[in-house]
């Protein structure tokens, strides 16, 4: 009897014993997931659908919605959380699952499956709560979470398969670009320049400072492109921000359609006399400069004013790519890859007009025809950008 | 019949139109017509003069009186010039 009292009180012990070390092995299991959204996301909304249905798939997965574009707290939460992975999140839905990241959401299909997969290597161990121990101030200990992509794909006859999210930006890049490059600020100045440099009898001195022209513009406007673009990677969360540009951006396209409706006689619009003819005896006088590297300093000194003025003639382009491309989720390369892009395609225009003059010692127009008609895809294009960035701004993340 | 013509080197437009008044003067015999050329920036006396605003390239044309009976502003296609031209030549 005594033998059987002593293996009941040998259980319970045991049981007791064991108890709290089952609990707290329960209590390891958790899985969390935290998912950074946006109010008016189209994404986001389908992933928030999503998670409240797997919520009741998995028994100890724990959500937490952190909505970003409402609140300056949660956004700048999402910045040091970001900071802290050694990952720039730029976009939205963004989510954390233990020490791995998911950047968008397409449909229930593909990322919400990868996210069930990345739950389910989660069952037996638990996860981390990396969010968690950054609003704790704490670090966690993986800075190099495993990324996976949001598929994108679909498949079209002789073309193959096509990922969407990887044309749409090159697109919007290429588009705005010849736009931006089409502003008459600028090319005014590269044509009387080369009307002075087909004139110049030195070959090399010609050669050398209209291309010094057109890469220092090209240099000048690229780092301003980084300026805005680092800019909105830092402030673009906020909304009143992104509202603001939406603004700006409805104002350019209304105003690239307006020049499309009243400007059908083409032509130029001469502006003060006073300003440009101070530009154009500067020009005068760097074509005339006897030392050649006084106008070389010259000719980079004028083509980066020159393209500063061009920043205000371009009405807010460059600040509504910027802020669109900071919403896409990209890797720093390529954010500076894609801003490469379009300064090319900005000075596209200037390139071919500079290039055909120097070779044939004849300067060219490009008829207002074109002009025109870029107005208007472009401000049709920019017009929806802008009304997209206020009310529908998911569309338009990209990456 | 006399035609002035206001244009500026560093005007896109202007050298579109140079192109397309050069090519006219190719295909047809304009030896009749009065032609004189300004430059925007250099002759801004008779910007005044002739009422030139800001925009350009501007056609003007004077019948054989000294009177002006029309005034082309921007671009202008090429046959519609010369069948303008042509049309009004007794003017």
């Amino acid at each position: 009897m005594n033998k059987f009292f002593t293996k009941i009180i040998f259980i319970l012990l045991l049981f007791f014993l064991l108890s709290p070390l089952t609990v707290s092995a329960q209590q390891s299991k958790t899985i969390y997931l935290t998912i950074f959204w946006g109010d008016g996301c189209p994404h986001c909304h389908k992933e928030l659908i999503f998670l409240d249905k797997l919520k009741t798939e998995f028994a100890n997965l724990q959500i937490r919605k952190v909505e970003v574009w409402n609140s300056p707290e949660n956004a700048q939460l999402m910045a040091r959380v970001g900071q802290q992975l050694n990952d720039r999140i730029t976009g939205v839905p963004f989510t954390i699952i233990g020490d791995q990241t998911i950047a968008g959401y397409l449909n229930d299909e593909t990322t919400g499956e990868s996210i069930r997969q990345v739950i389910k290597q989660y069952l037996d161990t638990g996860s981390k709560d990396i969010v968690g121990e950054v609003m704790d101030n704490q670090s966690p200990q993986n800075n190099n979470p495993e990324v996976i992509a949001t598929p994108g794909k679909f498949t079209l006859p002789i073309f193959g398969e096509i990922n969407v999210k990887n044309w749409s930006l090159p697109m919007l890049t290429v588009v705005i670009g010849l736009l931006d490059g089409f502003n008459p600020c600028a090319m005014w100045v590269l044509l009387f320049l080369i009307t002075l440099l087909i004139g110049m009898e030195d070959r090399k001195k010609m050669w050398v400072l209209g291309s010094a022209f057109i890469i220092s513009s090209a240099l000048v406007y690229f780092l301003f492109m980084a300026a805005w673009l680092n800019l909105f990677l830092f402030l673009g969360f906020i909304k009143i921000i992104r509202i603001g540009v939406g603004l700006v951006a409805i104002f350019s396209g209304g105003y690239q359609l307006r020049e499309w409706w009243i400007n059908r006689k083409g032509g130029c619009r001469a502006a003060d006399d006073t300003q440009r003819e101070k530009i154009m005896n500067k020009l005068r006088r760097i074509a005339s400069e006897k030392t050649f590297w006084l106008a070389l300093f010259g000719i980079i000194t004028l083509a980066a004013s020159i393209n500063l003025i061009e920043l205000v003639c371009s009405a807010g382009l460059p600040a509504l790519y910027t802020q669109v491309l900071a919403m896409s989720n990209l890797a720093p390369w390529q954010y500076y890859g894609y801003l490469l892009l379009y300064v090319f395609f900005y000075i596209f225009n200037e390139l071919v007009v500079y290039l055909v003059a120097m070779v044939t010692f004849r300067a060219i127009g490009i008829s207002n025809k074109y002009v025109r008609w870029t107005n208007f895809i472009g401000g049709i294009i920019i017009f929806i950008l802008g009304v997209l960035l206020i009310f529908k701004p998911g569309l338009i993340m990209f990456g | 019949m006399k035609v002035v013509r206001f244009s500026a080197v560093w005007c896109p437009s202007c050298i579109v139109m140079r192109s397309r008044w050069e090519k006219i003067l190719q295909e047809n015999d304009l030896s009749w017509l009065e032609i004189e050329d300004f430059d925007y920036d250099q002759h801004k006396g008779l910007r005044a003069k002739y009422n030139i605003g800001r925009d350009i390239p501007v056609f003007i044309f004077f019948n054989s009186q000294g009177n002006e009976f029309a005034r082309f502003v921007g671009e202008v296609d090429r046959k519609e010039l010369i069948k303008f031209i042509l049309e009004n030549k007794k003017s």
